[in-house]
């Protein structure tokens, strides 16, 4: 039997994720969110927002920025200066 | 025609740039120029990130001599980093609006989901190619609108997908502080995006 209310499980995710809860809080969330369709939307959903965020955010670097970052160090350092 | 050469590791390149050898500065700024941009915009906005990608590597430059090797160069490197975008959003000044707390989940009085979580899914169609878009700018605000702390955090453990330890250390605070505030930036988040991304029911 577990005990675990969803508020409980949901504030022991990270936790969880990272394998760091002692084993019988481990065993009752696994327990939980096998049993909670509600829980297990929501460890899929926790789980994405990660990924979704990650892809979102990818930036890359500009051609032209690369340019004025050597500029910029070669102005104050003693970098860059050969040619 | 020179032999191939495996590449020198980071912290074989910082050992030498601290040495003075401007070569190996060099090639530590073709090696992390990408990385540092990428973070910087995560951690500010594209408007601030040219400001932190000169001012992190000035930084390298000046505190190399005091790099000491106790955790890897990247990591180091990373916390450089993070220290000149914090610098930049306070200078910048801009505050949101209206933080993410309101997109924390809720629980009713016996601890049960009020309502059923949101699946987050991305839109892989070409068709849905706009709503990616949608996704970039709302992802953006979102991650502007963490508070500072957990913005930290969650870029460098999820995003960067540095290990919790890797975070504790660039950060300077422990392993479970940075799991307690990537967790919470991961609620906010989740919550955030869920209106956006596909609910499923």
């Amino acid at each position: 039997m577990n005990t675990i209310a969803c508020v409980s499980g949901v504030e022991l995710l990270m936790d969880y994720l990272e394998g760091v809860l002692p084993a019988d809080l481990h065993a009752a969330l696994e327990g939980h969110v096998a049993g909670c369709p509600k829980c297990a939307a929501f460890v899929s959903s926790y789980r994405n927002a990660p990924r979704i965020l990650r892809e979102a955010t990818a930036a890359t670097l500009p051609a032209g920025l690369e340019a004025s970052l050597k500029a910029f160090l070669r102005a104050r350092t003693t970098a860059f200066r050969s040619p | 025609m020179a032999a191939p050469t495996a590449e020198p590791s980071d912290e074989t390149l910082a050992a030498r740039a601290a040495a003075g050898d401007d070569s190996a500065f060099e090639a530590i700024v073709e090696r992390f120029q990408a990385r540092v941009y990428r973070l910087a915009c995560r951690l500010t906005s594209d408007t601030d990130a040219p400001d932190v990608l000169q001012e992190t590597f000035l930084q390298v430059y000046r505190h190399l001599p005091s790099f000491r090797g106790e955790s890897r160069f990247g990591t180091w490197l990373y916390r450089i980093a993070s220290n000149a975008a914090l610098m930049r959003r306070r200078a910048s000044a801009r505050r949101p609006a209206e933080p993410l707390e309101v997109f924390l989940p809720r629980f009713d009085a016996q601890g049960q989901h009020v309502t059923t979580p949101a699946e987050l899914q991305v839109a892989s169609r070409a068709d849905e190619l706009l709503d990616r878009q949608v996704l970039a700018a709302k992802a953006r605000d979102g991650l502007a609108r963490l508070p500072d702390l957990y913005r930290e955090a969650f870029v460098l453990r999820d995003l960067e997908e540095l290990s919790t330890a890797e975070v504790a250390h660039a950060l300077g605070v422990e392993p479970a502080t940075v799991r307690q505030r990537v967790h919470r930036a991961r609620l906010m988040l989740r919550g955030y995006l869920s209106d956006l991304v596909g609910v499923k029911p």
